[in-house]
């Protein structure tokens, strides 16, 4: 028996300009037209933030929900959630479903915990006598026994944390929302909380776990479900999906859907910029024993240009390096050129990279500098090909965000003791 | 050594709460959950009304320096005024009663309404944070906010009755009913209270979608209570303008809750069936609308 069929759910929101929309306006359509019901709609626009998803879940699942930003996350949690009502489709559940969204959401700052255990008890449809009884044991578990009757605004965000997730753990739920949550808060306590989830979902608790961290999606989860532009795209095992996960996306190296930055001016443009090998061919990803470039295309319009490039690398929302070409480049005619930037092998460590690209041209007889910048202009994963022999050597157990070879000397000391 | 024992609690519950908590189902689809399921379903989560209604309470008052000097202050403060302005410069007839006290009584009624129409009005904005988060029945939302305006109503009563003995002890005159038609008082603040969610339930829903309504409503109230015999005695009304009166849903309700503890003026028959029908349209078509509505609101929260 599932735990949790979800069937053609789809979320559609009609966007329309928040300005626009004043009683003046809809007034004003509807004394024009009073007869026309598309009236409104003329200005609107639809945006399916969750399309068509469908899929089941059995009890006891560790589920984790994997998208790019927008993919409708969120949105289906919100269902689920039942804090907004899908447009199609249905969802049949069992059991108490209780959700983690957002640190403190269904806090008052003002109670004190035990009048929030109370209140979420309430909210949650736990008898009060019940809720009662739990108190000590949320209490217990999130550590928080002295601080009972302290409003919640006293608490640090630490103590939040554990008691919104011991609150939520003990009202007997069978089906557990969270997103980033859940991979917050110190080592250890995330450490009781997975291991938590892990013994409740033993019992058949169902979790349903939405993160960009793959790492920990990886480490909690049984299952895995890419969402793609409000459906599923794939749903399994999860080192299968997040692997197609990362490469499918983290290959893409459309500067086109680069949002920010100037790729263009009057003297050159920034055509594209790829990962790829040392013999020229497009990669998705970089293995790390092979050396890899970042090659940038670059077409320009004027004769006599002075051009110097620079890359930043960035995993995880870290800038980890910027590298600047030592030299000052002549491009002597316009045309089209490319630019190679190096990443020798063994250099990346085992995640996601993000490449933002600048490109600061001058006119050899003047001073003022014109620069493009692209922002993450590609993205790429940087995986292992062979380790051998290294100690723990497993992809979670990676810690930073570079993995440089270095020389290491290991010999006998000299000259003292022996 | 925690984990072991809460699994343990765990075990127990599931033992005693099978029947309800375990094999619950539920489903959740566009299709639009009736009023009348709605209303049930509210009852069961009536307890967090407690927990709203004291949280738009502690809000009012909490950290003001004045604390409870404010609780009677807030409303006093314009009703002196009015007094000084109406019942003095003015000269307004109040039935032969004070008309300090006249006044008092009259808008310890209306502003009970007033507040509470005021208050349910925001009550979806007030309480965006926790309705964007957590699910429960949106009708706890402005039907909890309305528990300030009970709170000031009480104290209001209170001077009323204080009020009342002071002319006694003064004047000798005892204004105030004694007798069990007092008891009518608060049919007629339970009335205004309906009126008030019946209302709240059609602005707050605006509201979402137009923030103009939170910018008119504090006016289109002021220019309800002129409308209402609430500085001004019933009686003087002219006789071909009574039946006009009797439309406006409050007439019958301030009336009312004037006659059950001033004994002043007639027992407004007409005017309050028509306050109760109107006031139960509204408030059925109210709650009717909001259901419909909350949802594609809380989209635009």
């Amino acid at each position: 028996m599932d735990s949790l069929v979800v069937e053609g759910l789809g979320k559609c929101y009609s966007l329309v300009g928040e300005s626009e929309q004043t009683v003046q306006r809809s007034l004003w359509q509807r004394l024009r037209s009073p007869f026309d019901g598309r009236a409104n709609v003329e200005g609107d626009r639809e945006f399916w933030a969750l399309r068509d998803a469908s899929f089941r879940v059995e009890p006891g699942t560790v589920l984790g929900v994997i998208g790019p930003n927008g993919a409708g996350k969120s949105t289906l949690l919100q269902i689920l959630a039942r804090v907004i009502t899908p447009t199609t489709g249905r969802v049949v559940g069992e059991g108490r479903v209780v959700s983690l969204l957002e640190l403190g959401a269904g806090f008052d700052p003002d109670l004190s915990a035990r009048e929030n255990i109370l209140m979420n008890a309430a909210i949650l449809g736990v008898t009060r006598a019940e809720a009662q009884r739990r108190i000590p044991e949320i209490l217990a578990f999130a550590e928080v026994e002295q601080f009972v009757a302290t409003p919640l605004k006293h608490y640090s965000s630490g103590m939040y944390l554990r008691l919104a997730f011991s609150v939520v753990i003990n009202m007997n739920p069978r089906i557990l929302l969270a997103d980033e949550i859940l991979a917050v808060g110190d080592a250890v306590f995330q450490e009781r909380c997975q291991q938590k989830v892990a013994e409740l979902a033993k019992e058949g608790l169902t979790v349903l776990f939405v993160s960009h961290d793959m790492d920990a999606i990886l480490r909690i989860c049984n299952r895995v479900m890419w969402l793609h532009k409000g459906s599923v795209r794939r749903e399994g095992d999860p080192e299968e999906v997040v692997d197609d996960y990362q490469n499918a996306v983290w290959s893409q190296a459309d500067i086109g859907s680069s949002e920010r930055g100037r790729r263009s001016n009057r003297f050159a443009e920034i055509l594209s910029v790829r990962l790829v090998s040392g013999t020229g061919k497009d990669l998705g990803g970089a293995p790390s024993s092979e050396d890899v470039f970042v090659k940038v295309r670059i077409r320009t319009r004027n004769s006599k240009l002075l051009l110097r490039c620079a890359m930043d690398l960035s995993a995880k929302g870290q800038l980890i390096f910027r590298a600047t070409d030592e030299h000052v480049r002549e491009l002597p005619e316009p045309g089209d050129y490319e630019a190679l930037a190096k990443i020798p092998r063994n250099l990346l460590a085992e995640l996601s990279y993000a490449v933002t690209i600048s490109c600061t041209f001058k006119r050899a007889n003047e001073t003022k500098e014109y620069p493009l910048v692209v922002y993450n202009a590609l993205s790429f994963i940087a995986y292992a090909t062979q380790t051998p022999g290294a100690p723990s050597s497993g992809r979670l157990q990676r810690l930073g965000f570079i993995a440089p070879q270095l020389e290491w000397i290991v010999q006998r000391e000299a000259g003292i003791g022996v | 050594m925690a984990s072991s024992r809460l699994s343990g609690a765990d075990g127990v519950v599931s033992a005693t709460g099978a029947r309800e908590i375990r094999h619950e189902r539920w489903t959740i689809e566009p299709v639009r959950v009736g009023l009348v399921a709605r209303v049930r379903e509210f009852w069961r989560y009536r307890r967090i009304l407690w927990f709203f209604a004291g949280r738009r309470i502690k809000e009012r008052y909490e950290s003001t320096t004045l604390g409870k000097f404010w609780l009677f202050a807030r409303p006093l403060i314009p009703i002196v005024m009015s007094t000084v302005i109406f019942g003095r410069m003015l000269g307004i007839k109040s039935d032969g009663v004070p008309y300090f006290l006249f006044f008092l009584t009259g808008s310890s009624c209306w502003r009970l309404f007033d507040r509470s129409v005021i208050a349910a009005t925001r009550s979806l904005d007030q309480s965006r944070g926790l309705i964007k988060k957590v699910y429960f029945p949106r009708l706890v939302a402005p039907i909890a906010s309305t528990a300030p305006s009970f709170i000031e109503f009480g104290i209001m009563l209170t001077l009323t009755l204080l009020v009342g003995g002071y002319y006694y002890y003064h004047e000798g005159v005892i204004y105030l009913r004694l007798g069990f038609l007092a008891l009518l008082a608060p049919v007629a603040a339970g009335l205004a209270i309906l009126l008030a969610l019946a209302v709240g339930f059609w602005t707050s829903v605006f509201q979402v979608r137009h923030k103009d309504v939170q910018l008119s409503i504090r006016y289109f109230l002021q220019f309800w209570q002129y409308a209402t015999p609430v500085i001004y005695a019933h009686s003087s009304i002219p006789e071909k303008y009574r039946f006009l009166a009797s439309l406006n849903p409050m007439t019958g309700v301030v009336e009312l809750y004037k006659w059950s503890l001033l004994g002043v003026g007639e027992f407004p028959g007409r005017a309050l069936v028509s306050s109760v029908a109107i006031t139960l349209t509204i408030l059925v078509t109210g709650a009717a609308y909001f259901n419909r509505a909350e949802s594609a609101s809380v989209d635009r929260l």
